[in-house]
């Protein structure tokens, strides 16, 4: 975790572009939580029909009416206002890097508790507990890229 | 009931070791939950090349993604993790950082 998951019609989106939204929402991710890079998955499910998708955490399913939408799964723990600067920020992200109009965007962010979670082989900590050894793993995907 | 969803990169699960990886996950959720928990049912999907990446890079990571009753201890929701860690890696061939383990009460709401 985080993973996110961003939802755009079929062949909207060339690998570079989807690479450089990726890049930009690990950005986005890591400057505002403590999360190492190489924590932050995103993926991008390509659809006919848009407006559901099932929650990625347990939220049931959630309905949309954008052609595009963010549906995140994060750790829990963190303050609204931390939440929404992140849902912001991919947001802001993804139109930038596409030049799509925000009104064609919407997304949103579930989540659950971080020890429910097993990622590296260790179970995650909550946000703000991060130990320093958890950074290990983004030295290694750092030297190996 | 206990439900598990397996997303998987292509190219990275062979569809020949799936059912393997699937008695590896059933093994140890019957060493930790007990035999009684009802069925265990899975789903798969795979995710097309070029659609997934980690850190900005293509991804090579599976999510197991289990669904269990509620009530389970903390201590046991890792022994389950681990136990699944280590059979996935075991029969794939692939390290503990190429998968992640999720397990969920079932009545938890996001």
């Amino acid at each position: 975790m985080p993973y996110y998951r961003v939802i755009t019609p079929k062949n909207e989106l060339d690998f570079d572009t989807r690479q450089e939204i990726a890049t930009g929402f690990t950005d986005v991710h890591c400057g505002i939580s403590a999360a190492p890079r190489n924590f932050v998955h995103v993926e991008f499910m390509e659809t006919d029909k848009p407006g559901v998708i099932d929650d990625s955490h347990g939220a049931g399913q959630f309905s949309y009416d954008t052609k595009y939408y963010i549906a995140g799964g994060n750790r829990a723990g963190r303050p609204q206002e931390i939440k929404d600067q992140i849902l912001n920020g991919l947001i802001g992200k993804f139109c930038e890097v596409t030049g799509i109009s925000k009104n064609d965007v919407s997304g949103h962010i579930s989540e659950a508790p971080a020890k429910w979670t097993m990622e590296g082989g260790h179970v995650l900590p909550d946000p703000g507990e991060e130990p320093p050894e958890w950074y290990a793993a983004d030295t290694v995907a750092a030297s190996g890229s | 009931m206990i439900e598990f969803v397996c997303v998987v990169q292509e190219g990275c699960i062979p569809e020949n070791i799936r059912e393997d990886l699937a008695n590896g996950i059933v093994k140890s959720c019957n060493e930790v939950l007990g035999e009684d928990q009802g069925p265990i049912i899975f789903h798969w999907r795979e995710i097309a090349k070029g659609l997934a990446f980690r850190g900005g890079y293509p991804s090579t990571t599976s999510q197991v993604k289990g669904k269990i009753p509620d009530g389970c201890s903390q201590e046991d929701r890792e022994l389950l993790m681990r136990k699944i860690c280590d059979s996935w890696s075991t029969i794939s061939g692939t390290s503990d950082d190429d998968a992640i383990i999720g397990i969920r009460d079932a009545t938890w709401q996001g």
